[in-house]
């Protein structure tokens, strides 16, 4: 089947290639940026949840992000652009902050509100269903890409390269890519295609109980952390019991990702576009994530913290089970290969002078058993010539992936399970609207660059596991005169 | 995958004759009508990329670059 896609899209590519060039001779050749355009982009993130993957399934899922981005796009002569993204990601998260959620101050001690049941207790102890203050708790990722694109004189064919860079506390990635488009039929049909490598590596960071075991080996809780800390078993009685055998470092921490995406847009009447998308994807490499527990079903269960609170592990609500933290069998594994195919279709209409539709669908595929549906609307409607007011509905569905079990349904015996509900079968709706202000005649100025688009965006997301998510985002762009 | 082929095969051999001329686009260059995502909609993308399996297959970014699925 793989030949007969590539044999599919090069016959694309003949046909594309032996189109008549354009009818006009190019005699005036205009620039492909006039001037030096500036994107200021910022959002914000908020999320809940109570499927923790940190916590193996069950647990709280509260993120806030702040992220902002600068982009730069520069002509470097009539031909070329430069374009240069700088982005900055501020987040806090309660579930990142339980990979180590046995501190003195942090998930238990600290906590404000109703502390009428507050147990006295002298070790450490933590709870799924709220943030600890562990460094874990909050990050930064910077990212920056540039690109490079070069048209010719005719405009029917574009190239461009690219690189990328990001950094989290324990992740780095770099990346490079390139893409050629032709267009042809009077520039009603393009034919794109763009390939990308990225090249990341972790730097594992493992649950604490299970980086003491790594460290110390089968005597582990007579050691470090654990030195003089109890451990309490599902009856609230104190054990030497704890082994989490299954559990081992990674020996490798690069993970690398290959893409070919292949596109196809076509102008097929004065009001109707449309293009399709087509996507290769394979990566390999350490694909799991090593901070995410699992708890097996065939194992002993035994916790950190207060015994009265066993009883309530899973409870969500506040009071019943804040005060007690149950120790990992192990972390997630996942197979150290992933190859993934999304195919998508959009489609915009221009209703008429106030109104336009536009329409995405994309069928997605994995070797991980997961398939999935996208679908998405959106209707600008112009509310005067500058202000566009956009309602829009996106709705997904995927299956589960084949790894994929809840909290404490594994087996030990299997060789690849995760509790990660972001692999789960589930659906979402995220419905939202935006607010767009453009002018094209960039009247309002800072220095020599004119005001000349800003964006108000915001969307709410539900899914149907528990999690929902809000998020606002503001742009404003502003070309040199 | 034969469906997919197939959808692709019809849409090329039915569509890539037509020819709008440049002086009849007033509508299809609207900005509205852009065949690409938003500008603003990237942070959104970046969180169901994050909280979802499935990726790709909108122009954007495919995948790598960050811990996600």
């Amino acid at each position: 089947m793989k030949n007969k896609i590539i044999i599919l899209f090069v016959l694309v590519g003949c046909f594309a290639f032996s189109q008549e060039g354009d009818a006009t001779k190019v005699t005036y050749k205009k620039r492909v940026l006039e001037g030096a355009e500036v994107d200021f982009l910022a959002s914000y993130y908020k999320q809940d949840g109570v499927h923790s993957a940190v916590s193996g399934g069950i647990g709280s899922e509260k993120l806030t992000d702040f992220a902002s981005n600068i982009v730069v796009a520069m002509p470097l002569n009539d031909d070329d652009v430069l374009t240069i993204d700088v982005g900055l990601s501020a987040y806090t998260s309660a579930s990142s902050s339980n990979i180590n959620p046995y501190n003195a101050t942090g998930a238990s001690g600290g906590r404000g509100g109703d502390d009428d049941d507050k147990v006295a207790v002298a070790g450490p102890f933590g709870t799924p269903w709220q943030a600890s203050s562990g460094a874990s708790a909050s990050d930064v990722y910077t990212s920056v890409v540039a690109n490079y694109s070069h048209s010719s004189d005719d405009r029917n064919f574009v190239w461009n390269a690219d690189v990328a860079f990001s950094n989290e506390y324990d992740y780095t990635s770099v990346g490079f890519g390139g893409g050629i488009a032709k267009l042809f039929n009077d520039k009603n049909s393009e034919v794109s295609l763009k390939v990308n490598v990225y090249l990341d590596q972790w730097r594992p960071i493992y649950p604490t109980e299970l980086h003491e075991y790594a460290k110390y080996g089968s005597n582990f809780l007579n050691s470090g952390f654990f030195n003089g800390v109890s451990v309490l078993d599902q009856n609230g009685a104190f054990s030497t019991s704890y082994l989490p055998s299954n559990f081992t470092s990674w020996t490798t921490s690069n993970r690398n990702s290959y893409s070919a995406s292949f596109g196809f847009s076509q102008v097929a009447t004065k009001k109707i576009q449309f293009s399709v998308f087509f996507d290769l994807l394979s990566q390999s490499g350490m694909l799991s994530t090593p901070y995410q527990r699992v708890y097996f079903a065939d194992k002993a269960n035994y916790y950190i913290g207060q015994s009265a609170y066993i009883p309530y592990y899973t409870d969500p609500s506040i009071n019943s089970s804040r005060g007690v933290y149950q120790l990992a069998d192990d972390i997630e594994r996942l197979p150290g290969s992933r190859f993934k195919i999304p195919v998508g279709i959009r489609l915009n209409y221009y209703l008429n002078e106030r109104i336009a539709i536009r329409t995405y669908y994309r069928y997605y595929w994995d070797n991980w058993g997961v398939t999935a549906h996208t679908t998405s609307l959106e209707i600008p409607i112009k509310l005067t010539d500058k202000f566009t007011f956009y309602p829009s509905y996106r709705y997904y569905t995927q299956g589960k992936a084949k790894y994929f079990a809840p909290y404490e349904t594994h087996l030990s015996t299997e060789k690849y399970y995760t509790s990660d509900y972001d692999l789960s079968a589930f659906n979402a709706n995220q419905y939202g609207f935006g607010l767009g202000y453009t002018d094209i005649f960039t009247n309002a100025k800072i220095w020599n660059f004119g005001l000349k688009n800003i964006d108000f965006r915001y969307s709410r997301y539900d899914r149907n596991d528990g999690l929902n998510a809000n998020i606002v985002t503001f742009g404003i762009k502003f070309v040199e005169q | 995958m034969k469906k997919i082929v197939a959808i692709v095969v019809v849409l090329v051999g039915v569509t890539s004759c037509n020819s709008v001329k440049e002086y009849d686009k007033q509508y299809i260059n609207d900005p509205d009508m852009k065949l690409s995502a938003r500008s603003s909609e990237r942070y959104e993308t970046t969180f169901q990329v994050y909280r979802e399996a499935a990726l790709g297959a909108n122009g954007g970014k495919t995948g790598g670059g960050c811990g996600c699925n």
